[in-house]
């Protein structure tokens, strides 16, 4: 059941999926009132430079705004009230200041929360600024983690002026084992070419504070017995679905991560309850064919949802796409990474931050990865497009 | 002083300029991909047009600057916009 021409349809969640869901079904026509509800106090943000040029102090929040102040979409955007309840009759949502809102159709897309250790977290825009904020210059800074985010951060932490940048990646190379040994030992050679440090395949336990070193605030404790002492510690170990609110609805939930099951164009088998985005897990990334919390990811859902919801046939999802930046050097990878059985280098050098590998299954590529080889990567993909089928009239 | 400038010559055998620079973030639209007279930035999917340098969707929302270009014996001579380059956040003409 499609929403109506004049249906109001309520999008739960101001961040890059309810953004883009909203632009979406407006530019597929929708005609009816659509409200987004949100529990920050900003207007939506895009958060992939929060670790970096946001960070770094080169871009400010207002940069960052989703939407464009010269050319708004029609939409009635409520800040600061966070939803507590879903209701499937009426359908509809409750929020914290008392408010109820219904909703011809609803879109759940309220994100994920990061998960965290201890020390500095970079989700929203609120961690990031008390990062910024924190005196980094000459500080010895701990990195727990070993993903983009993680090595985004700690690459801005020595353009910060960093003492020291320890990372804690909890593996023998940064990214090993989604992105293979090459791309991971060209990442290790990139961040100790700017004088990161990596501790290995030691876990990161917890974070204590220093009672035998008093100029260290923290100590970050790890799984051989090390401790690593820091001023400053930062954990970016990933982010769980933002559903909390969800758990005595009638939803399905993921049993192991809390995400919204959905089917291929976001709906959950509720009627009129959709979801996209971080908070959601669709069935092609269930089944692992599709990533989860990428970028791209998001906006190419909400483009899906917004035609199923409004009664169109969505268009096919493109190969999977991310992006990185890490001490000047682009890191783009396309395709299904995750399924590859074997990674071969194509061109460039390990030492040169100019790697260019394919992702191989059974014979087969099935993704690439540059370091810097945005030509490339970009002809790669436009090679791969899909494009969407032509109707007979 | 300008920021730099791209030069494009698509399958059909016309030529175009464009500030080289995506207005959303640092990156080289030579890099990009140029079909149906537009280039796409090699990092997101923002397409401007090489005629106008209008942008269609986000992530960047401000066109890039158009300049004008003459083929003369085989030579590309472009002459400068006169509008403000319109420079991502953070990014500075050198």
């Amino acid at each position: 059941m499609s929403l109506a021409e004049e249906g109001h349809l309520l999008i739960i969640g101001a961040g890059l999926a309810g953004y883009h869901t909203a632009r979406q079904v407006r530019a597929q026509g929708h005609a009816g009132p659509i409200t987004i509800l949100g529990a920050e106090a900003h207007p939506a943000y895009d958060r992939p430079a929060l670790s970096k040029a946001f960070l770094c102090g080169t871009t400010d929040l207002c940069d960052l705004y989703l939407d464009d102040p010269s050319d708004p979409l029609d939409a009635r955007w409520v800040r600061s009230d966070a939803v507590t309840a879903l209701s499937t009759e009426p359908l509809g949502v409750q929020t914290a200041s008392g408010t109820f809102y219904l909703g011809d159709a609803v879109v759940i897309a309220t994100g994920a929360e990061a998960r965290r250790l201890g020390g500095h977290a970079i989700r929203s825009v609120e961690d990031a600024a008390a990062l910024r904020a924190a005196p980094l210059a000459g500080a010895r800074v701990a990195v727990i983690g070993g993903g983009f985010l993680a090595l985004e951060t700690a690459a801005t932490c020595t353009t910060r002026g960093a003492g020291s940048v320890t990372v804690i990646a909890g593996e023998d190379l940064p990214g090993l084992r989604r992105l293979g040994r090459p791309v991971a030992r060209a990442l290790h050679s990139l961040h100790e070419q700017h004088g990161v440090r990596f501790t290995g395949a030691a876990r990161a336990l917890g974070v204590t504070r220093a009672p035998g070193d008093p100029q260290a605030d923290q100590v970050v404790t790890l799984s051989d017995g090390r401790g690593i002492p820091a001023d400053v510690v930062i954990s970016a170990i990933g982010a769980s679905p933002a559903t909390e609110w969800l758990s005595r609805s009638a939803l399905a939930l993921d049993p192991g991560t809390q995400a919204v099951l959905a089917d291929d164009t976001g709906f959950t088998g509720i009627p009129g309850v959709w979801t996209a985005g971080d908070c959601a897990l669709w069935s092609a990334q269930r089944t692992g064919l599709r990533p989860v919390g990428h970028w791209q990811e998001t906006v190419d859902q909400a483009q899906a949802l917004a035609a199923a919801l409004l009664g169109g046939s969505p268009s096919p999802m493109q190969e999977p796409y991310l992006w990185s930046d890490q001490h000047h050097v682009t890191i783009q990878a396309a395709g299904m990474l995750a399924l590859a059985d074997e990674v071969q280098v194509l061109a460039g050098s390990i030492e040169g931050n100019d790697l260019l590998v394919s992702y191989l299954r059974g014979g087969t590529e099935i993704g690439i990865l540059g370091m810097n080889r945005l030509r490339e990567v970009v002809r790669w993909r436009k090679s791969r497009r899909i494009r969407p089928a032509v109707l007979a009239a | 002083m300008s920021p730099p400038i791209a030069v494009f010559l698509t399958e059909e055998g016309t030529v175009h300029a464009l500030d080289d620079t995506c207005t959303h973030q640092d990156a080289s639209l030579a890099a990009g991909w140029v079909e149906d007279c537009r280039v796409e930035c090699p990092l997101h999917e923002s397409t401007f047009s090489l005629t106008t340098g209008e942008v269609d969707q986000p992530p960047a929302k401000r066109g890039v600057r158009a300049h004008q270009v003459t083929v003369r014996d085989g030579e590309v001579l472009v002459e400068l916009s006169t509008a403000a380059p319109k420079l991502p956040p953070g990014v500075e003409v050198a």
